[in-house]
């Protein structure tokens, strides 16, 4: 069987205004960011022929067939999917076998929701446990986080590393919410507790917003607008379990067998990683997913997150972007859609390498995880 | 009893006698008549071996904290009162694990691993919830 490797790439991304952006639907976040991601990659309406979307989670309108119809676009592959937190990376994967197999040459992956001004309870109901007041996914998080503090000795002096840190690139970077807010040490502590053990700061902010991107084949990528990135490697893995009765709380979670397909795929090691997009809906779930890949040992993350080596400048690049802590809340599009551009080359004053006094990379690590870490995909990408 | 206001239980085919037993003041659970596993929440079928034989055990009700949350603001109106209030994942003592609140012991005190039992509040006339009070 052949390999995927270095068979598809991605080709276009598309943004759209996020934060508090009242006053639109979830479909129209889909259409904007597809339209952007058409322009970006040079392509007209008509060159695209598949599209996945990514359900909008509090508003299930939005359908696939609906988001072709806006687009006015006729595709001979098409579905929504969804693996929740993990569901761009997946687009991603499933993508890059259509285009591989000639079922399709250009597909278009989106996501779009007006989840901040246009949902009450978003998430509120992921896994049940309303009837004893268990709302939100930050509490289910914190369940993991605490036991995790229990574990192995992790806490706040350990999260507090990351939420700097990608508030530290959030301030370089002119599309993120956090971009005009710098954060201290002593910000992150004094910031209320919502759910302990979570601080406000270790908990991202959801967004009205949508994002999209395109894969095509590594053949027709060379002829377009944009430098190719690459799909080097690919992998997940979906614990699925109820968390209540998870054993990956504390991991190991889908990073593990995930990470470890996709940098078979490459035939890379972590040494080659340049850069890690790591999905951040929480500031733990950075720890056990960085944990889980293999960059440090169990319960050894408060030794390796310091935020001068996660930060500008630092010799581990995080969640460049600011990520969904600090950047926007757009599920696994924020990771991915942040190697895309650092790889090209186009992130201004964030740009891994000399603007930044960071090692230029050639490979990144793009991670997605969802639900309470009951899915994950990895992607490997490289210019 | 029909001022409470939170929200209760959504019940379905699947967990309704799971919920007939608490109002009975029980914590039954389906045992897998194959492969013995316990599981929860309830479900047609074993996830661990998928044969769809099982009998509703009774669980002693003993357990212990296994992790917990403390929530310092409200996220739902009708907690709003409750604040600081705790859910808890319990470590049932029999295997399977299940999310409650924990009673009798103030937010301060808890901790992962503390000793607990359960206890039923019944909140309207037709749902009882299972609770846990810290026992020593």
């Amino acid at each position: 069987m052949e390999s995927l490797k270095d068979k598809a790439a991605i080709v276009g991304v598309g943004y759209t205004p996020q934060g508090k952006v009242p006053g639109r639907t979830s479909l129209s976040f889909h259409l904007e960011a597809a339209r952007n991601a058409i322009s970006d990659a040079g392509l007209k309406i008509q060159d695209i022929d598949g599209l996945l979307i990514q359900p909008a989670m509090g508003d299930p309108s939005v359908t696939a067939a609906l988001v072709a119809q806006y687009l006015g676009v006729r595709v001979r592959f098409l579905s929504a999917l969804d693996a929740f937190g993990a569901s761009a990376g997946c687009q991603a994967q499933f993508a890059a076998m259509a285009v591989a197999h000639g079922l399709a040459n250009y597909v278009l992956c989106t996501y779009g929701e007006n989840a901040r001004s246009g949902v009450s309870e978003y998430g509120a109901a992921l896994n049940g446990g309303l009837e004893y007041g268990l709302f939100g996914p930050a509490a289910c998080y914190a369940i993991a986080a605490r036991r995790a503090m229990h574990e192995f000795g992790t806490g706040p002096e350990t999260w507090k590393e990351i939420a700097v840190a990608q508030r530290r690139w959030a301030n370089l970077n002119p599309r993120a919410s956090m971009y005009t807010r710098p954060m201290t040490y002593q910000d992150y502590y004094d910031a209320r507790i919502l759910v302990e053990p979570f601080r406000l700061f270790d908990i991202c902010q959801i967004s009205d917003s949508g994002r999209a991107f395109i894969v095509t084949t590594a053949e027709r990528a060379r002829g377009l607008k944009k430098r190719p990135v690459y799909i080097m490697g690919m992998g997940q893995d979906h614990p699925a379990t109820n968390p209540q009765q998870a054993t990956f709380l504390t991991g190991p979670t889908g990073a593990k067998l995930s990470g470890e397909q996709a940098l078979k795929m490459a035939g890379i090691t972590l040494k080659d990683i340049g850069a890690c997009e790591i999905y951040d809906c929480f500031t733990y779930t950075v720890e056990v997913e960085l944990m889980d890949y293999g960059f440090y040992g169990r319960g050894e993350g408060k030794d390796f997150l310091k935020a001068g080596r996660l930060g500008p400048g630092g010799d581990f690049p995080l969640n460049t972007s600011g990520g969904l802590l600090s950047e926007a809340y757009q599920m696994g599009f924020t990771p991915l859609t942040e190697a895309v551009v650092q790889l090209r080359g186009e992130a201004g004053d964030r740009q891994l390498g000399a603007p930044t006094r960071t090692r230029e990379p050639e490979v990144i690590l793009v991670s997605n995880n969802g639900g309470v870490m009951q899915t994950h995909s990895t992607l490997i990408l490289r210019k | 009893m029909t001022s409470y206001t939170k929200p209760l239980p959504i019940i379905n085919d699947d967990n309704r006698q799971y919920w007939g037993y608490c109002k009975q003041h029980e914590l039954r659970m389906q045992q897998c008549n194959n492969c013995g596993y316990i599981r929860f929440p309830p479900g047609i079928l074993c996830p661990r071996c998928h044969s769809m034989d099982a009998s509703w055990v009774k669980l002693s009700g003993r357990g212990k904290i296994y992790s917990f949350v403390v929530y310092r603001v409200s996220y739902h109106p009708s907690y709003a009162d409750d604040i600081p209030y705790t859910v808890a994942v319990i470590q049932l003592a029999e295997g399977p694990r299940m999310e409650s609140n924990i009673t009798g012991i103030k937010v301060e005190d808890l901790k992962v691993d503390t000793p607990v039992e359960v206890c039923f509040d019944d909140v309207t006339d037709e749902v009882s919830l299972p609770k846990f009070k810290a026992v020593s």
